[in-house]
């Protein structure tokens, strides 16, 4: 499992140093959900973390390979997503351990 | 013969509105996910067959990820319903069929209720039912649940598909060469060993074990622990494979598989939609701004504030009113009756007692309409998502918030619900922290204390002050929470992942059914509950009665005063009238006090007053007095009960019957009560011992061990409260 204060793993320095503005998110690169810090359309690329958790959020239609649009994020904090016709809301754990690419 | 016939569906997908609309019942319908979480028997007589409706709590597979999971499982495979209708969101298909192919992998016989065509239709989509039920070889039937539309068809279908009698038929969807080749083996030792293959198909074990489904794993185990072992052996090896190989667990290759199954249905002339599929939709929208990490809590907190603001201050008159009718009544029965026994129960024991609570209907009322339109709304959701960063913080879950606002979170729930309502959390730890700290919140019992203190001793600003004490319960049951967490319960979190109703307009007709099924339980429980207690402590503070021996002296003293007086004044005090002299205003005075001192020494005679004396000792450090005391015991048996008893105590009392004051009045001009008083009462009253039932429920849920505790833990830290308000406020002269 991700660590919470663990650097993204694909952020360039430009990107860290605009994040600590809090004007950047790892653009086009893997990173995770509680990273993006803005809303717009992406790609699920792989779901870390407690299997109970993987399996019930599968279930709700997050799971590797497909698209959804964030309706709400904070940097480092919860998320709102939409999905699958449906609207999942994740805490700052789970969103951590989701990883995403921008569309 | 009577016909089984069972509602499954997501969450928010309308099951318990289709329920009451069949049933003609009035279950709580909410726009809120795990508003059942129980299933609910309802009959109905259609074609001269009668049946059993049963509402499933709303799940989002039929994995056992939750007890909502479990209930609705269970009870399909255990009682196995000659028909399942499936309650399908139009609006939002794709993730509602989800449900619908475990339903169908499951083999239950189906019929599918497409329900908010209307909803669907608004947001330019068009659903061909014919199409759909063609390729999911189930009858599908449009149905607008709120409006009842389509219902007799739905009934209709439904009896058909019942009268076939047909086998439990699995659905066979493939999930890829990794686990299609997996699946074989474990089914053939499943078939072999016959392992739970009286309950469910062996295909649909074998999915269970590559889910990780913990209940169906545990219950292998117990039947044949070797199969199992065999069966997980293969299934961690199939993991193992998939992990390395793709990267994911089983359960979302499953998932995507079924995902897969639903799209290439829709493609095929299901749907049709006027607007791009990946819009946004209005509701979207609205969450953009309303869950906004930083616009979002202080739009709550505004919200919620209003909320008060209209209840306190639309609801002022009609509470005046009513108080001033049960005033008049008080008198009537005053003039009418003789004096005596049956004089004083009427009048102490049942007015003033009942009257007290019921008294307060108008602001319940509006409290729970205020709630009504909050929950309708979908707003109340967004509330547990944004309360669950602070919620973390205190070692709760997200999910803890719905039990907290149902238990009274906005001031007027009760804590029977809520306590029950903390099944929906996963992880026994947060359960059993929430369970114990959602009596702290307040319910509607509380409710008519805290209207009737604040309004006596802070008048100024109800809102303000109700305000502050709702969120004070909060704070206290936030760092309680916290307490038991790094104590006795202490444990890791566990995720919060919670579906979003969409943002709807609430009906009138819900609101006010949600408004009159709540208000009616307050009403009933005044009615039935409240006033078999307040007759019981009126009994207990009149009996007792004086030794004839104290009696005859208090008649003493007012002959004594009647012999000391002129005759000229006794004569112009019989014919009393506003002009009366000071020696007549002297002479009434003096009755005035002994009777109220025979009064006061009949209260402190009888069995309650004994007790409330008994205790004063100790209750004195926190500035109740012992009639107080006596309404705090009363207390122990229903909350309602001490705003009934308080009327009842302070009524005895009452010298000047010609002119009956409201309790508030007394209150006020009562000598030991204050401002610091009162806020130690309110302090303590919030967060004692939980009420008789809660008890007993905190008993079902969890055990009389921790029933004792709520009860002793909550006492004792609401004593230490109290008394600390009570002496710094003192100390400061605040009062």
């Amino acid at each position: 499992m991700l660590r919470k204060r663990e650097k993204p793993i694909s952020c360039c320095f430009v990107d860290t140093v605009k994040r600590c503005l809090n004007r950047s998110h790892c653009n086009n690169l893997i990173a995770p959900l509680s990273k993006r810090g803005q809303t717009g359309r992406i790609k699920i690329c792989k779901v870390t973390g407690d299997r109970a958790t993987c399996g019930r959020i599968a279930a709700m239609g997050v799971y590797p390979g497909i698209e959804a649009d964030i309706i709400c994020s904070g940097e480092g904090s919860r998320c709102i997503l939409r999905v699958n016709g449906g609207t999942v809301s994740l805490d700052a754990d789970v969103s951590q351990n989701i990883l995403v690419t921008n569309l | 013969m009577q016909l089984k016939m069972a509602l499954a569906g997501n969450p928010n997908a309308g099951k318990t509105t289709l329920f009451n609309q069949l049933t003609g019942a009035r279950q709580h319908v909410g726009n809120y996910p795990g508003i059942t979480v129980d299933h609910k028997e309802g009959h109905l007589h259609y074609q001269d067959q009668k049946i059993i409706i049963t509402d499933l709590p709303g799940t989002y597979s039929m994995t056992a990820y939750s007890a909502e999971e479990l209930v609705a499982r269970d009870y399909l495979v255990y009682n196995r319903p000659q028909v399942v209708i499936n309650i399908v969101d139009a609006s939002n298909l794709e993730r509602n069929l989800y449900l619908t192919c475990q339903l169908l992998e499951l083999g239950a016989p189906l019929v599918v209720a497409l329900n908010m065509v209307d909803v669907a239709k608004a947001r330019g989509i068009e659903i061909n039912a014919t199409v759909l039920a063609k390729h999911l070889q189930v009858p599908v039937v449009p149905i607008i649940a709120r409006s009842g539309f389509g219902k007799d068809e739905l009934l209709r279908v439904a009896l058909q598909v019942a009268s076939t009698h047909q086998q439990w038929n699995p659905l066979n969807i493939s999930y890829g060469d990794d686990l299609d080749s997996t699946l074989p083996e474990l089914i053939e030792i499943i078939t072999a060993e016959s392992l739970l293959t009286d309950t469910y198909h062996a295909r649909y074990t074998a999915i269970k074990y590559l889910e990780n489904d913990e209940q169906i794993q545990a219950k292998g185990r117990e039947t044949a622990p070797k199969t199992a072992q065999l069966l997980e052996q293969l299934v961690d090896e199939s993991t193992e494979h998939t992990r390395r190989t793709l990267d994911v667990y089983p359960e979302a290759i499953i998932a995507d598989h079924r995902y897969g199954y639903i799209k290439s249905l829709l493609r095929q002339g299901v749907i049709t939609r006027k607007f791009d599929a990946d819009r946004l939709y209005t509701s979207d929208k609205i969450d953009k701004i309303l869950t906004n990490r930083l616009i979002g809590p202080v739009l709550m907190l505004a919200i919620l504030f209003a909320l008060y603001q209209f209840t306190f201050s639309w609801s002022e008159a009609p509470v005046a009113w009513l108080s001033n009718a049960f005033n008049w009544l008080g008198n009537l029965v005053e003039e009418k009756l003789p004096d005596g026994i049956l004089k004083s129960l009427v009048i102490s024991g049942i007015i003033d007692g009942v009257g007290g609570v019921l008294g307060f209907i108008p602001l319940i009322m509006f409290m729970f309409f205020g709630i009504a339109i909050l929950e309708d709304s979908g707003y109340l959701a967004r509330v547990a998502f944004m309360m669950d960063r602070i919620f973390r913080i205190f070692g709760l879950h997200g999910s803890s918030v719905m039990p907290f606002i149902v238990s009274g979170g906005i001031a007027g729930g009760c804590a029977v619900p809520g306590v029950m309502a903390t099944r929906t959390l996963r992880s026994p730890k947060e359960r059993m922290a929430t369970l114990l700290t959602v009596p702290f919140m307040n319910c509607g019992a509380k409710l008519p204390v805290l209207a009737l203190l604040i309004g006596t001793f802070f008048g100024e600003n109800k809102a303000k002050y109700m305000f502050f004490f709702t969120m004070l319960a909060w704070i206290v049951a936030m760092l309680a929470a916290k307490l038991l967490r790094s104590t006795v319960l202490r444990g890791d979190p566990t995720p919060f992942v919670m579906e979003l109703p969409p943002y709807r307009f609430p009906t009138i007709r819900g609101l006010c059914i949600h408004t009159w099924e709540r208000t009616y339980q307050y009403v009933k429980k005044a009615g039935t509950v409240i006033l078999g207690i307040s007759i019981l402590l009126w009994a207990m503070m009149t009996f007792p009665a004086l030794p004839e021996q104290v009696s005859i002296s208090f008649d003493q003293k007012r002959q004594a005063a009647l012999d000391t007086a002129a005759p000229e004044t006794i004569g112009e005090q019989k014919t009393k009238n506003e002009s009366s002299s000071e020696q007549v205003k002297a002479f009434d005075k003096t009755i005035a006090l002994i009777n109220n001192e025979e009064a006061e020494a009949a209260l402190r005679h009888s069995i309650a007053g004994k007790i409330g004396t008994s205790m004063e000792s100790v209750s004195l450090l926190a500035g109740f007095d012992w009639r107080t005391d006596i309404a705090l015991i009363g207390g122990f048996a229903a909350k309602e009960v001490i705003v009934s008893t308080l009327g009842t105590a302070y009524s005895m009392g009452q010298v000047d019957a010609e002119d009956s004051q409201s309790l508030s009045d007394r209150l006020k001009q009562d000598s030991n009560w204050n401002r610091v008083v009162a806020v130690a009462a309110l302090v303590f009253i919030m967060f004692y011992s939980p009420c008789f039932v809660t008890l007993v429920c905190i008993a079902k849920e969890a055990s009389w061990k921790w029933a004792a505790f709520s009860m002793t833990f909550n006492t004792i830290f609401a004593y230490i409260l109290a008394v600390a308000v009570f002496q710094i406020g003192t100390f400061f002269n605040l009062g």
